[in-house]
């Protein structure tokens, strides 16, 4: 069975953050929730890199490891998903995540944490496929249409890709062989007059 | 020399809970932020690795690791736990004392307030607690949603008044020389007979119950209070998920060492944290120190 996975290829990655509003615009991600993030380093200098992280789908899911109810689970394509009726917001998954991806709603008794939300590669959730308490619960389920998430799907520069592990990394591979890497990379001597 | 003792005890416990907060909010792990001259895509992934997955490694793996514990170590303490007592009650039994007999007042009205309200909230808290800790056997969802949406305020309740509890007792619970010959003999509590043992006010059992419940009461409240809102960094956060379980275990098992004495070993204590009164017979055996001051 092919697992899926996203890679964002950091040579690519120029931070316009398309992936972020594709996915929050598509899955309708309430305020203060944010599924993808793109996190930049060396801001405005030379060696400038930005990534997209979201939930990573893990093929050993530190945040199922933790979870005490075990509300999150894995498919067989490797999506990790959460039921959101299981989970009771405890934040766990969140501190155990090296990515940060588990994300929390506030505003309950109390002013606790709701249960949690995260991406979900759109692939949707337990419940019925293309159902309407799936869009609201879950977001939309491109998986099931055979569609790419829509963060990739977005993605201007095909920076970010996700499907099939094995074809994404050869993409990859096949990319870094062509172009060089780092600083050597076509066109970095002209765009910072290196010599 | 008495308040000198209670007011150096007092900051040394002060000082203690700030000192636990101040060391254990380490930043672990440190982010590199330059890359080499002639840098590769390895370098490149390595620094964005750094920047997004944090101090993972170290705090992390460490909190993933302690989480698969807890559980079978609750599991285990409470089985433990009720297996002794049940040993303990078929060997050694229970006390009982003439309660016809003379009365002494023990607990003033304002004392057995304040502790059938401690009571209360510290049995929603260790109840919601272990429901969230074997949250897996009740499925999660509504229900354990619910016992952690009253975890938080039960504390709320819970820490005020241990800290009156704290003032109003904390003289009669202070340390004592004879307490170390109550300690030689266990409190009398592994033998049928009944002997008379050297106590104050409260034994040792009683001091050690008091001491661990508001001092570890007050670590658990701040602990809990940084997993609840999420306050500080994410290293911290963790310890703090750490911490909160790996004491909460050890409450859990003075908790229920303290129910079992009350409610089975030494018969009439109910009583007497109703009414107020303790039997004569019990006071001058179960706490001869007193008993000498008093009469």
């Amino acid at each position: 069975m092919a697992r899926m996975k996203f890679l964002c290829d950091v040579e690519r990655c120029i931070d316009c953050n398309g992936c972020v509003v594709a996915c929050k615009e598509g899955n309708q991600v309430p305020v203060g929730i944010n599924r993808r993030k793109v996190v930049t380093i060396n801001a405005g200098q030379p060696g400038e890199k930005s990534i997209s992280v979201s939930c990573m789908h893990c093929a050993d899911a530190p945040c199922i490891a933790v979870c005490p109810v075990d509300a999150i689970y894995q498919r067989e394509d490797g999506i990790v998903l959460v039921n959101k009726e299981v989970c009771i917001g405890c934040g766990y998954c969140f501190m155990a995540c090296p990515f940060g991806a588990p994300q929390f709603p506030k505003g309950n008794v109390f002013g606790a944490r709701g249960a949690m939300d995260k991406c979900t590669y759109c692939a949707g959730g337990p419940v019925e496929t293309f159902s309407d308490q799936e869009r609201r619960l879950y977001g939309q389920n491109r998986i099931a249409e055979g569609k790419v998430p829509l963060c990739a799907a977005m993605c201007a520069t095909k920076a970010l890709m996700a499907g099939d592990g094995d074809v994404i990394a050869d993409i990859y591979r096949q990319r870094v062989f062509e172009r060089g890497s780092g600083a050597n990379a076509w066109g970095w001597n002209k765009a910072y007059d290196k010599k | 020399m008495r308040k000198n003792c209670v007011s150096f005890l007092g900051l040394v416990l002060g000082l203690a809970v700030i000192a636990l907060a101040a060391v254990w909010s380490p930043v672990w792990g440190q982010v590199a932020g330059k890359v080499a001259a002639r840098p590769s895509i390895a370098d490149f992934q390595q620094l964005m690795a750094a920047v997004v997955t944090a101090d993972w490694q170290g705090s992390g793996q460490f909190f993933i690791m302690m989480q698969r514990v807890f559980s079978p170590l609750f599991m285990g303490v409470l089985v433990l736990m009720l297996v002794l007592f049940a040993v303990h009650y078929l060997l050694v039994g229970s006390k009982s004392f003439a309660h016809d007999g003379e009365k002494v007042f023990y607990y003033s009205v304002l004392c057995r307030l304040v502790h059938a309200l401690a009571a209360a909230s510290f049995t929603v808290l260790v109840i919601s607690g272990l429901l969230i800790i074997f949250g897996k056997v009740f499925h999660g969802g509504e229900l354990v949603r619910t016992a952690r949406f009253f975890h938080a305020p039960a504390a709320v309740v819970f820490v005020p008044v241990s800290l009156v509890l704290f003032l109003l007792w904390v003289r009669d619970m202070l340390p004592a020389a004879y307490d170390l010959d109550w300690l030689l003999v266990f409190g009398g509590y592994l033998s049928r007979k009944k002997i008379t043992v050297p106590a104050g006010k409260f034994n040792p059992g009683q001091k050690s119950w008091f001491w661990l419940a508001v001092a570890g009461g007050l670590v658990m409240a701040y602990t809990g209070y940084c997993l609840f809102s999420f306050s500080g960094d994410l290293p911290a956060l963790r310890l703090a998920a750490v911490i909160h379980n790996l004491l909460g275990v050890v409450l859990l098992v003075m908790f229920m060492i303290h129910l079992y004495m009350a409610l089975f070993a030494i018969k009439g204590s109910l009583q007497s944290m109703l009414t107020g009164y303790k039997s004569a017979e019990e006071v001058a055996q179960m706490h001869s120190e007193y008993w000498r001051r008093i009469s």
